[in-house]
C-alpha cells in the first residue's frame, strides 16, 4: 500500500510537467536556412531571411515547398523575435543546418552574427556556414528543381553524401568560431552564388581576417587552396608538358607543412604529395618515361602554389594555421609577437611530389 | 568485489564534467592547469594507496565505525555531520547544474525548479535503499553507459576537427606552477576511492585490493581527455567562451548515420543517468553519516525495509537542494563550486591522513 502511494505521488509530481511549453510538431515551423544580410539602413542594419520548410507528405524530386520570411531589424535576435509575429507557428532552429551571411555584411563584420548563433542553444554547432553572393536572401530564394525536401540541395553540396566538388570548402559553426578567436588561424568561408537560373554555384572561398573579408580567391585558386589545406576531395588539374596540354585526376593527396625558424627570413616549407591518373594526355605517353612528366607537373604546381601563398601573405592573413604551428613549436611569452613580426617577411617553399599511377584505360 | 571499487571510481571521474572541472582547468590553461594534470595523479595515487591500505585493516567497517573505535563520541558526531554536509553538497552541485542544463538544452520553456524536484525525488528515493542495492545500481548504470561514453570519446579523439597544434600550444605551458584551485579541480577525478568510507562495510574479511595501479593511469587518461579535447575543438582562445564546455564540444560532432544526428543529445542522456546515480550515491553516504550520529544506531548493509529515518534525512537533503537552486544562479553556483573543490581536497587529505594514522597506531599496539 505504501509503495502504491509512493508511485501515485511520483505520477502527481510528473503531472505538473505538462505545462512546460511542449509544442507539437505540426505547430512548429522548422527553419532550414537562415540568411543574414546588411540592409544598408543604419538604424536597421540587419536583414534576416528565414527559409521555412513546409512539410509535405511525399518526398520526390521537386516536391519541396518553402516559405520565406524577411525582415530588417536593428539586431539579429530582435529580428527573429519580430518575425514570430509574421508566422502562425513556433519557429524552431533545431534543424537549421545552413547559415548564410551576405557578402556585404561579411565585408563589414561577422562577429555579431556568430555571437548570436553560438548563444542560441537550438542552433547546432555543426551547422554549415557560407557566404551568399550578392546577398544571402538571393541565394536562399534559389529553388533547384531537383530538390527532394526543403533545404536539402545546399546541404548535399556541402556534405560528403552528395556531390564532392573540389571547389567547395565546408566550414561548421564551431569551426568558424574557433578560427575567429584563435591566434594564428584565420577564418575561411565558401561563397555561394546564384547562376541566374535554378541552381547554385559554389566555387570560390573568401579569406577573412578576424572579422571581415580580406580577399576572395578565384575558382582555380580555390581548388588549390583546398588541396593545400588538406580539405581534399577528388580533383583534377591542368598541366603542360612540352607544349601539349594534359589533364590529370588526383586520386589521393596529402599536404603538410613545417616551419623552420633557423633560416633568415623564416622559412615555411609545404609538402604536397599526390597520386594522379591521366584523364587527357597525348598519345604514346604510356611508353615514354614518366619521370620527366612527373617532374614537370610538380614544378608547375610548386610555382602556382608559392604564388598563391605569397598573395595570401601579402594580405596579412593566415588561413592555413602557420601562426598556430609557430606558437606550438616555439613557445614563450613573446611567441605571438615574434610571429607577427616574422610572418610578413617569411619565405615559402613548396615541395610537390606528383606520382603517376597510370594513364587511364588507354595507352 | 574489486569491481565495485572500480565502478565508484569511474562514476566520480566521469562526473567531473558536471562539476565544472573542465571549466576551471580551461580558464586557468595559461596559469598552471597543465602542470596540475601531472601533479594530480601523483596526489591521487598516494591518497588511494593510503586510504585502501588503512581501510583494508578494518574489514566490514565504515569510516565512521572506525572513528568510533578510537575517538571520543563528540568528535565523531561533529566530523560526521561535516562529512554529511560535504557529501550532500557534492551531489547538490551536480543535480542543480543538470537541472539548469536541461532548461538550456532540451527545452528553454521548462521551469528548472520543477525539473529539479523531479530529479531529486527520484534520486532521494533511490538513496533510501540499502547500501548493497546502491552498489548494484551503480554497477548497472556504469555498465549500460560506459560503452556510449567510450563511443563519444573515441569519436572525438579521432575527429579531424581536433587540432593538435592548439593542444600543443597549451601543453607548452606545463612549466607554469599549478595553483590550489587547479590542483583541487584536477584531483577530483581521483576522488572515487573515498566512497570506500561507507562501502568498506560491504567488503568481506581478508579482502585484498587488486590492480590499484590502474586507477591513477585511468584517471590521468580521463583528465587529459577532459582538458585537451575541448581545446582541440574550440582553439586556445575560443575554448574560454563556453559555459557548458562539454555539452558544446559534443555538439560540434555529428553522427551522420546515427539515429540522432546531434551527439549532444546522446551525451545529455548519458549524463542524466550518471547525475542521478551520483546524486543517489552521495546522498546515501550523507544519510548514513547522519544516522551514525544517533545513539543505538546499528550499521546495516542490506536491510529489507528502509527505516523512517532514511526518508526524513533524505527529505531534508532534497528540500535543501531545491532551496539552493532558488537562492543561487549559474554564476554563484560556479563560484561556490570552485571554493567547494578546494575545501573538498583538504577535507579529503585530512580524513585520509587521520584514518591512516589510526590504522597504523592499532598495528603498533597489537
Amino acid at each position: 500500500m505504501k509503495r502504491f502511494a509512493a508511485v501515485i505521488t511520483l505520477f502527481l509530481v510528473l503531472l505538473s510537467l505538462s505545462g512546460c511549453g511542449f509544442k507539437d510538431i505540426d505547430k512548429r515551423f522548422f527553419v532550414v536556412g537562415t540568411g543574414i544580410d546588411w540592409s544598408g539602413n543604419k538604424s536597421k542594419p540587419y536583414r534576416i531571411t528565414l527559409q521555412l520548410a513546409i512539410p509535405s507528405p511525399k518526398i520526390e524530386p521537386g516536391a519541396s515547398k518553402i516559405q520565406y520570411e524577411t525582415i530588417d531589424a536593428p539586431s539579429i535576435a530582435e529580428g527573429v523575435r519580430m518575425l514570430k509575429a509574421y508566422v502562425d507557428k513556433e519557429l524552431d532552429f533545431g534543424h537549421c543546418k545552413m547559415m548564410i551571411i551576405g557578402e556585404e555584411l561579411a565585408k563589414r563584420d561577422i562577429n555579431q552574427s556568430i555571437d548570436w548563433m553560438l548563444r542560441r542553444r537550438d542552433i547546432q554547432s555543426v551547422a554549415t556556414m557560407a557566404i551568399g553572393r550578392p546577398t544571402a536572401e538571393n541565394v536562399l530564394h534559389v529553388q533547384p528543381a531537383s530538390e527532394r525536401y526543403p533545404g536539402n540541395a545546399l546541404l548535399l553540396s556541402f556534405g560528403a553524401d552528395g556531390t564532392e566538388s573540389s571547389y567547395n570548402y565546408a566550414e561548421t559553426l564551431s569551426g568558424l568560431s574557433r578560427r575567429v578567436t584563435e591566434k594564428g588561424m584565420d577564418p575561411v568561408l565558401a561563397i555561394i552564388t546564384n547562376d541566374g537560373k535554378e541552381s547554385y554555384v559554389i566555387n570560390q572561398v573568401a579569406l577573412f581576417d578576424k572579422s571581415k573579408i580580406k580577399m576572395i580567391l578565384s575558382p582555380t585558386e580555390t581548388q588549390m587552396f583546398n588541396q593545400m589545406s588538406d580539405h581534399f576531395t577528388k580533383a583534377s588539374m591542368h598541366g603542360m608538358f612540352k607544349g601539349t596540354p594534359m589533364v590529370i585526376a588526383i586520386n589521393q593527396l596529402n599536404s603538410s607543412f613545417q616551419i623552420h625558424k633557423n633560416n633568415d627570413p623564416l622559412l615555411i616549407n609545404m609538402r604536397i604529395k599526390m597520386d594522379v591518373v591521366f584523364e587527357e594526355a597525348p598519345n604514346g605517353l604510356f611508353e615514354s618515361p614518366w619521370g620527366p612528366v612527373e617532374d614537370a607537373l610538380s614544378l608547375e604546381y610548386e610555382k602556382a602554389t608559392v604564388t598563391l601563398l605569397k598573395k595570401i601573405q601579402k594580405h596579412g592573413i593566415d588561413p592555413f594555421g602557420f601562426g598556430l604551428r609557430y606558437r606550438a613549436m616555439y613557445p614563450g611569452p613573446n611567441s605571438w609577437d615574434n610571429w607577427n613580426q616574422l610572418y610578413p617577411n617569411a619565405k615559402f617553399s613548396v615541395d610537390a611530389r606528383v606520382k603517376i599511377e597510370g594513364t587511364g584505360l588507354i595507352r | 568485489m574489486n569491481r565495485y571499487f572500480f565502478y565508484n571510481f569511474m562514476l566520480v571521474s566521469l562526473m567531473n564534467l558536471m562539476l565544472f572541472v573542465p571549466h576551471i582547468l580551461v580558464s586557468n590553461r595559461y596559469s598552471g592547469a597543465v602542470a596540475s594534470l601531472l601533479v594530480a595523479p601523483v596526489i591521487g595515487a598516494i591518497l588511494i594507496y593510503m586510504f585502501t591500505n588503512a581501510m583494508s585493516r578494518y574489514p566490514g567497517l565504515g569510516f565512521q565505525d572506525i572513528l568510533k573505535l578510537h575517538c571520543p563520541r563528540w568528535l565523531v558526531s561533529l566530523s560526521s555531520i561535516f562529512f554529511a554536509v560535504m557529501w550532500w553538497f557534492s551531489s547538490t552541485i551536480v543535480v542543480v547544474a543538470y537541472a539548469v542544463l536541461i532548461n538550456r538544452f532540451f527545452n528553454p520553456d521548462t521551469n528548472s525548479t520543477i525539473i529539479l524536484i523531479v530529479l531529486v525525488v527520484a534520486a532521494a528515493y533511490a538513496a533510501s535503499r540499502s547500501t548493497l542495492t546502491i552498489n548494484f545500481i551503480i554497477e548497472i548504470t556504469i555498465i549500460v553507459n560506459a560503452p556510449i561514453i567510450l563511443f563519444i570519446l573515441f569519436k572525438m579523439v579521432r575527429s579531424p576537427q581536433l587540432n593538435l597544434d592548439s593542444i600543443r600550444v597549451v601543453a607548452n605551458y606545463v612549466t607554469k606552477m599549478p595553483t590550489i584551485i587547479t590542483i583541487s579541480a584536477a584531483t577530483l577525478i581521483f576522488t572515487g576511492y573515498i566512497y570506500l568510507a561507507l562501502y568498506n562495510r560491504l567488503l568481506p574479511p581478508n579482502f585484498r585490493f587488486k590492480h590499484l595501479y590502474i586507477y591513477p593511469v585511468l584517471g590521468f587518461i580521463i583528465l587529459v581527455i577532459t582538458f585537451f579535447v575541448p581545446i582541440g575543438f574550440h582553439g586556445t582562445e575560443g575554448v574560454d567562451r563556453y559555459i557548458y564546455l562539454w555539452a558544446v564540444t559534443s555538439d560540434s560532432l555529428s553522427m551522420q548515420y546515427g539515429f540522432i544526428e546531434r551527439v549532444v543529445f546522446l551525451f545529455l542522456i548519458v549524463f542524466l543517468n550518471l547525475t542521478l546515480v551520483y546524486t543517489m550515491s552521495g546522498w546515501h553516504l550523507g544519510m548514513e553519516y547522519i544516522k551514525g550520529c544517533f545513539k543505538g544506531s546499528k550499521p546495516e548493509i542490506d536491510s529489507p525495509k528502509a527505516p523512517l529515518s532514511n526518508y526524513i534525512i533524505l527529505g531534508t537533503f532534497a528540500t535543501a537542494t531545491v532551496l539552493y537552486l532558488i537562492f543561487t544562479n549559474e554564476k554563484l553556483n560556479y563560484l561556490i563550486t570552485s571554493y567547494w573543490l578546494v575545501l573538498r581536497m583538504f577535507t579529503e587529505i585530512v580524513s585520509v591522513l587521520w584514518i591512516f594514522i589510526l590504522s597504523r597506531r592499532r598495528l603498533r599496539s597489537e
